[in-house]
């Protein structure tokens, strides 16, 4: 596929109803990109102003897409799990489900992002809610590696790893403006074959983890968080961290959620809501009568590298993070999740 | 799709006040399905909800077979407020159950395996059940020894029934904090109990209240030789998926929700904060 082909599939998609999202490029001007998002413009690495940033967005013209290897400020999270939905409406004890779904069309999806994919759709595997949303997305996933100051894991692309990767559609780059395209869903064949596009390979996915190999370095994680419990890291940490919870907010592998009652003006009526929790907050682990079990914020913060390197991986023999540095990037106090690894493997 | 998020409307059926702010209450099903039946094991939860006040988790402790769940609750926030004011006929939505309950199938407490039940407070409650049903779940001859500890006798859950558990082989041993008016039992923590009584050989045992009683109370059990795998504990967490899923109740690499709320002591001893 060359670049004119994929703008006319872009194009295609919009008439069939799709609503396309991914990369767009961000003015480099900051006053203008204040003016789209002050969060962005107050949280640029110092590197990247120059390069530009990218951020997923609507694409409403093919030019608009922006495939590179530039990593964009959120990751695709909101799409699997939005940061509010409403679960029903209730009115008393009855309740009404609401159904309005759109076809989305999600492009441009590095391999770090797709990763993110296998483990949001091996916690919400029974969640009714994604289920219905995960039918509707369109996986398009895109082989330029982000260019990350560190990258924490050393992801390449190759293309072995594509049968452990969930996506419908994946152009992997040959040279620039030539794709190489493979489905990686009945649904993807489908939308390449009504497109007019046979030229594809199909890959099988095998699950996410390469069979009978756990990766070398969670192992050795997982291993020291469970069993050299060392409580100085996170109370060094917990000296500099502000828990402001912009990490959880960025991080696409964070889903954790609450669950709330809306309350709308008719008597007994509203909404029940689900929105994004961070472990952050003092009120995480409250219970009746005020006992908080996360007390301090060495042990919040324990939790989360908990969570994403021993929890994680016990669960689905995977890693919690896919290593986009993209914590490191809005955190205010500049904790670096590179070395609080290395402190984990090393102190 | 099977939605866990949709409770089932139930309604109130009958209050009983337990102490000056602990009421039980007993709910029944708006909307029979015929041929359904909610049930559950002892120590597992539900989640209950008021609209506009969102979900709490609670165990149920009536008895096994009753047409009708029974929760003991504390007035404590907003929804425990609210279920407070309400009334015989209001409505709730309960959804569940959840968690694994206590191991009752993993002991053979037909031949002459024992049971110890240490609880605190409303730690009680997820007991209720198993006690109600003793025949049931242990067997007749099976021997129950309970310490429980109150803050005063007032505050003594299900006194009303003692009379009657003690005919069905179960040893019952109270303790309040402080001395009372007219407290002919034992005073101090629940603790105090095992100085003061002769353990019953061959038991499990199963631990229930608050997490201050829960170090104290293990040291006493780890005294007295009892392996960390036959000791149980029940935790409490912060819940709002009740599905393992939302993260409020993660404990090392386990959910409180969903591989909980019974964990083994074997189980948690090596994890920071669990107890």
């Amino acid at each position: 596929m060359n670049q004119a082909q994929l703008e006319r599939f872009v194009s295609y998609l919009q008439t069939a109803n799709w609503l396309v999202f991914g990369p767009k490029e961000l003015p480099k001007d900051k006053d203008e990109l204040e003016e789209i998002s002050p969060f962005i413009a107050a949280h640029l690495p110092a590197g990247k102003a120059k390069t530009g940033f990218t951020l997923i967005g609507r694409i409403t013209r093919p030019a608009e897409l922006a495939l590179d290897n530039r990593l964009p400020f959120y990751s695709f999270k909101r799409f699997f799990v939005p940061d509010k939905e409403v679960l029903f409406e209730y009115q008393d004890t009855a309740l009404l489900d609401k159904k309005t779904r759109h076809k989305v069309a999600l492009l441009g999806m590095s391999i770090l992002d797709l990763t993110a994919v296998n483990l949001y759709d091996q916690v919400f595997e029974k969640d009714a809610y994604y289920q219905t949303r995960r039918r509707q997305l369109l996986l398009v996933g895109h082989s330029a590696v982000p260019e990350i100051a560190n990258n924490i894991f050393e992801r390449q692309y190759e293309e072995d790893i594509l049968e452990h990767l969930p996506f419908d559609i994946f152009l992997a780059e040959e040279k620039r403006g030539k794709f190489k395209v493979f489905s990686g869903s009945l649904k993807g064949q489908r939308v390449l074959e009504h497109f007019g596009y046979s030229d594809y390979e199909h890959v099988q996915f095998s699950g996410p983890v390469k069979e009978g190999k756990i990766d070398a370095r969670l192992d050795r994680l997982r291993n020291r968080l469970k069993k050299h419990h060392n409580p100085q890291i996170w109370e060094e940490l917990a000296k500099k961290c502000i828990e402001c919870g912009k990490c959880t907010l960025v991080c696409p592998t964070c889903f954790c959620f609450r669950i709330d009652d809306k309350p709308s003006l008719g008597e007994k009526s509203g909404q029940r809501k689900r929105c994004w929790d961070s472990c952050f907050y003092r009120e995480f682990s409250e219970v009746g009568g005020g006992h908080k079990f996360l007390d301090t914020t060495a042990e919040r913060i324990h939790f989360w590298y908990f969570h994403k390197f021993a929890r994680i991986p016990d669960e689905f023999d995977f890693m919690g993070c896919v290593g986009c540095h993209r914590c490191a990037n809005v955190c205010p106090v500049g904790i670096d999740i590179v070395k609080v690894l290395k402190d984990i493997e090393e102190k | 799709m099977h939605n866990f998020y949709h409770p089932e409307p139930a309604k109130i059926t009958f209050i009983s006040q337990q102490t000056a702010n602990i009421k039980l209450f007993r709910f029944e099903f708006e909307q029979k399905i015929p041929g359904w039946q909610f049930s559950f094991k002892p120590g597992q939860f539900i989640e209950l909800s008021v609209a506009g006040l969102g979900e709490a988790p609670f165990a149920p402790c009536n008895a096994p077979g009753t047409p009708y769940i029974e929760l003991c609750v504390r007035q404590v926030g907003k929804l425990t407020d609210k279920l407070h004011q309400m009334k015989v006929g209001d409505k709730v939505s309960l959804r569940g159950p959840y968690g694994n309950g206590w191991p009752l199938a993993k002991y053979d407490f037909k031949a002459h395996q024992n049971l110890l039940i240490v609880v605190g407070g409303l730690g009680f409650v997820p007991l209720r059940t198993l006690i109600l049903g003793k025949n049931n779940y242990l067997g007749k001859d099976t021997k129950v020894q309970i310490f429980y500890g109150a803050k005063t006798p007032d505050e003594m859950l299900f006194r009303h029934e003692y009379d009657g558990w003690k005919k069905q082989n179960i040893d019952l041993a109270l303790t309040i904090d402080k001395e009372a008016p007219h407290w002919k039992g034992e005073v101090g923590l629940v603790t105090t109990l095992f100085d003061k009584k002769e353990l019953i050989p061959n038991s499990v045992v199963f631990l229930c209240g608050p997490p201050v009683m829960y170090q104290a109370t293990l040291e006493k059990l780890k005294q007295h030789g009892l392996a960390d795998e036959n000791i149980y504990l029940s935790l409490e967490r912060r819940m709002h998926c009740g599905l393992g899923v939302c993260q409020h109740c993660g404990v090392g690499s386990f959910y409180t929700c969903k591989d909980g709320p019974v964990f083994s002591y074997a189980q948690l001893k090596d994890i920071p904060g669990a107890i």
